[in-house]
């Protein structure tokens, strides 16, 4: 399968997305899987849950988990993924912020999200370039029937948001095992699908970087487990904005 | 002074002079607290020197203002300072930064640039982010006063800059205790201190549209005391909460029927 990053990256200008299987092996895979539903049945049992505002507001069976580095070290292994990381290089340049990482869990009969581009903060008209970038882990196999997340392809081009009246526009699911990465440029149009299965959940990990000139959603200094920060690699650092040029100084130079 | 023909000209020019928003008195006292925070800022082992940013050792810079003091947490959110940083950037902002650059003779002028310029990818449409430059001293073009090209917030491209920008340039002129207004995109420079003996104090506020990362990671650098005793105002403008780049939604509704065809490929 496609393990040809240059092909990658085209296809992300191309089409605004790419689909590369087996990117985690099974044994790194079911750490992953072990480690995010474990912090996804806490949050649901201690009523820790946070819904999001582009989500579709009347289930209770799809569920957001925030802040996964905080939660098990294993999630920043993704966010620094040699793979992931080179398509966030050539997609948006480098340094670049890592604005969150977060779980989307869709279970059965959860509905759908609100068709977005990942960049809708940026008020438009928007710059030429994408101005991040989201890499989706397939924690599980994303399937049509159970919400694999829907794109419409090459709607980057457009360099806009949609318009309510284009919110039923036709989307693609994106299918692929679990394993996976979906790689999907900022302004590309999309949402989560509707989950129709009758017993699957179905979890997808998104970490989403940006160039570094906007805000993080997450406000990493308040939130995050002093022990990532700790131990964080360089390209860690930079990523959460601790190392960092021009901008987020502390006392006129990084704070480290 | 007539107000909303000083936000006009901010509007039409990309800046303006706010006359007198402090006493001669209040502004030698925020000078004098200035260099109380310059001296504190040495004792601790900051910096106030620059080199790099500035061409040389005559420019004072202390970046810690809103922790040294708190005449400087009372000066970033006045009244009269917040009213042109709404006008500019509607109440969705953030402050950025809080910092002095003292002038003294023989400090020398900055490149040519727009705040927002070296920053924001171009185009430039909107105002991004606004300067609030507080004068601690009767501020002209002898002893460094910052040096604009007027109308410049309009361009929309560094290749649309004249070549002629730098003789175009003209200085302001402000008495201590006002402030002068400037959108993020107007190209400046700072003006170099030719003055035998006179300082040239100015505080730069700095806000920006809240999407936009600060300059300044207040989360790191305030210590713990100080936010304690932030109101929740400030703390909300800060950002030191999980306050901003999260209105992702505000204008998109649900579609009540949404239709999926299932493109295989």
């Amino acid at each position: 399968m496609m393990r040809d990053t240059a092909q990658a990256a085209k296809d992300i200008e191309t089409s605004g997305f790419c689909i590369i299987p087996d990117v985690l092996p099974s044994d790194r895979l079911e750490r992953v899987r072990e480690a995010l539903y474990r912090a996804a049945s806490e949050d649901r049992v201690r009523g820790w849950e946070q819904k999001f505002r582009l989500d579709y507001a009347h289930d209770d069976t799809n569920q957001r988990v925030w802040n996964l580095l905080s939660r098990d070290p294993v999630f920043a292994d993704l966010v620094e993924d040699p793979l992931a990381l080179g398509l966030v290089k050539s997609t948006i340049g480098w340094p670049a912020l890592l604005g969150n990482i977060s779980a989307n869990i869709t279970g059965p009969g959860g509905g759908e999200m609100i068709l977005h581009a990942d960049q809708i903060f940026v008020p438009e008209p928007w710059p030429a370039t994408p101005q991040g970038v989201n890499v989706a882990w397939c924690v599980d196999d994303f399937t049509e029937e159970n919400g694999a997340t829907r794109i419409v392809p090459g709607s980057h081009r457009l360099n806009r948001k949609p318009s309510p009246d284009e919110a039923s526009k036709d989307s693609v699911a994106l299918e692929a095992p679990a394993g996976s990465i979906i790689v999907m440029e900022s302004r590309v149009w999309h949402k989560t699908g509707n989950n129709r299965t009758k017993a699957q959940r179905r979890a997808g990990i998104f970490a989403w970087y940006t160039r570094p000139i906007y805000r993080q959603q997450e406000n990493w200094f308040l939130s995050l487990n002093p022990a990532i920060r700790q131990f964080a690699s360089d390209d860690l650092l930079v990523l959460l904005g601790y190392r960092t040029e021009g901008l987020g100084l502390v006392n006129g130079k990084s704070p480290a | 002074m007539d107000l909303d023909a000083k936000k006009r000209e901010l509007l039409d020019n990309g800046c303006c002079v706010v006359p007198s928003v402090l006493t001669p008195a209040e502004a030698e006292r925020v000078r004098e607290r200035l260099w109380a925070a310059a001296r504190e800022s040495e004792r601790i082992g900051v910096p106030t020197r620059q080199i790099g940013l500035d061409p040389n050792e005559h420019n004072v810079r202390v970046f810690y203002l809103l922790e040294r003091d708190e005449v400087f947490r009372e000066l970033i959110q006045h009244p009269m300072a917040i009213e042109f940083v709404t006008t500019l950037l509607t109440p969705d902002f953030l402050i950025s930064n809080f910092t002095a650059n003292i002038a003294l003779p023989g400090s020398q002028s900055m490149e040519l640039h727009s705040d927002q310029g070296i920053v924001v990818p171009e185009p430039w449409f909107q105002p991004w982010s606004i300067n609030i430059i507080w004068c601690l001293n009767d501020v002209d073009e002898d002893n460094g006063a910052t040096r604009y090209l007027p109308g410049s917030h309009k361009l929309q491209r560094a290749s649309d800059l004249p070549a002629d920008a730098r003789a175009r340039m003209v200085p302001f002129t402000a008495s201590a205790g006002s402030f002068v207004v400037m959108d993020g995109r107007l190209w400046h420079t700072s003006g170099a201190n030719v003055s035998k003996d006179r300082e040239r104090a100015l505080l730069f506020g700095y806000y920006s549209r809240s999407f936009i990362r600060q300059q300044q990671n207040w989360n790191a650098s305030l210590s713990p005391e100080t936010i304690e005793a932030l109101s929740p105002q400030l703390r909300a403008w800060l950002g030191l909460e999980a306050r901003a780049n999260v209105k992702l939604a505000q204008r998109l509704r649900i579609h009540p029927v949404a239709t999926h065809t299932k493109l295989t490929s």
